[in-house]
């Protein structure tokens, strides 16, 4: 359940208890970002880009019924993020693995489909939160905040067209379940993954590796 | 999910019944390839016991689709429930693919 965070009073002690009493609401955070959503916009009008941004968020979300999970929009860029409890009590889409799964298919749909001329292709960024928190400092809005969440948009800077970028937390995840489920650590895209790799994003203060497939 | 196969002499017809998602979608995968590997290039894929499908299921059927179309045979569907034909219907799926009714009507075709 969201917290709405609101004081008048910049010093408020009232705020600093509340704020220490919130708990962490660990889940999976997910960046999705449209591919030349930009310059489509100078290149037709409302007709072309909106259709083409409409189709492409219906394969992206309502496929899989992520709908329900999009925290924000921001642009042609949305935000998603399920909560652990929320994943669990899911009856379809409730591993790590079937999540990634069913992004790179999605991925995959968009980028295969036959006309070309109806979708834009994507890139998405992966990665599993501990430090986050359900709260918002806007009233009516559900939101997440915390580093984790941050750190999932930096990840998305080493994203391109037809990528997933996932975190290395992330992936441990995923390989988890396969272990769980008997499955063999190279099923389905993660025949794909990239090896480890490192990077040292800005304001993090610890170097964060992560891992990338490329999209058939 | 279950997946059954009827070899007809007009094409083979493919039947799945259940959830086609990500836990088993490789099951339909297999099915698809090795038809296709062994030159079935006529193929029916009869829905109507099917009441979930996840991008990973539609992968699939769009790879078919894609297989069969470079021998240029007919990769056809049949049967779908009204929540998947929406779902196909969102992804784009209902102009590349051709989709009957029925088993019977699909049958004409080939």
């Amino acid at each position: 359940m969201v917290r709405y965070i609101h004081y008048t009073d910049p010093n408020s002690e009232e705020m600093l208890q509340e704020l220490d009493q919130i708990p962490r609401c660990p889940g999976i955070c997910f960046f999705m970002d449209i591919n030349r959503s930009t310059d489509i916009k100078y290149q037709g009008g409302l007709k072309d880009w909106g259709r083409k941004l409409n189709n492409t968020f219906n394969t992206l979300l309502y496929v899989n019924h992520f709908q329900q999970h999009v925290v924000k929009g921001i642009g042609d860029e949305v935000m998603l993020f399920i909560p652990d409890e929320d994943l669990q009590k899911k009856s379809s889409n409730n591993t790590c693995f079937a999540l990634l799964e069913d992004i790179y298919a999605a991925l995959f749909l968009i980028k295969n489909h036959p006309d070309q001329n109806l979708y834009l292709n994507c890139k998405v960024a992966i990665h599993y939160c501990t430090e986050v928190h359900n709260i918002t400092f806007f009233e009516n809005a559900n939101d997440y905040y915390g580093s984790d969440v941050d750190l999932t948009a930096r990840l998305m800077t080493k994203s391109v067209e037809n990528r997933i970028v996932l975190s290395e937390k992330f992936y441990v995840k995923v390989i988890n379940d396969l272990i769980n489920m008997g499955l063999p650590l190279d099923t389905g895209c993660l025949a794909r993954v990239s090896e480890r790799y490192m990077e040292n994003f800005r304001g993090v203060p610890m170097s964060t590796a992560f891992r990338v497939i490329e999209v058939m | 999910m279950e997946i059954n196969e009827l070899k007809t002499d007009q094409c083979v017809i493919v039947g799945i019944t259940g959830r086609l998602d990500t836990t088993n979608y490789s099951m339909l995968e297999k099915k698809l390839m090795d038809l296709i590997d062994n030159q079935h290039d006529k193929i029916l894929v009869e829905c109507s016991g099917m009441d979930y499908i996840s991008s990973s299921g539609l992968r699939i059927l769009l790879m078919g689709l894609k297989k069969v179309t470079a021998l240029k045979g007919k990769f056809v569907l049949c049967g779908l429930q009204e929540n998947i034909h929406e779902i196909f219907e969102i992804s784009g799926f209902t102009s590349i693919f051709e989709i009957h009714p029925s088993r019977e009507e699909a049958l004409k075709i080939f």
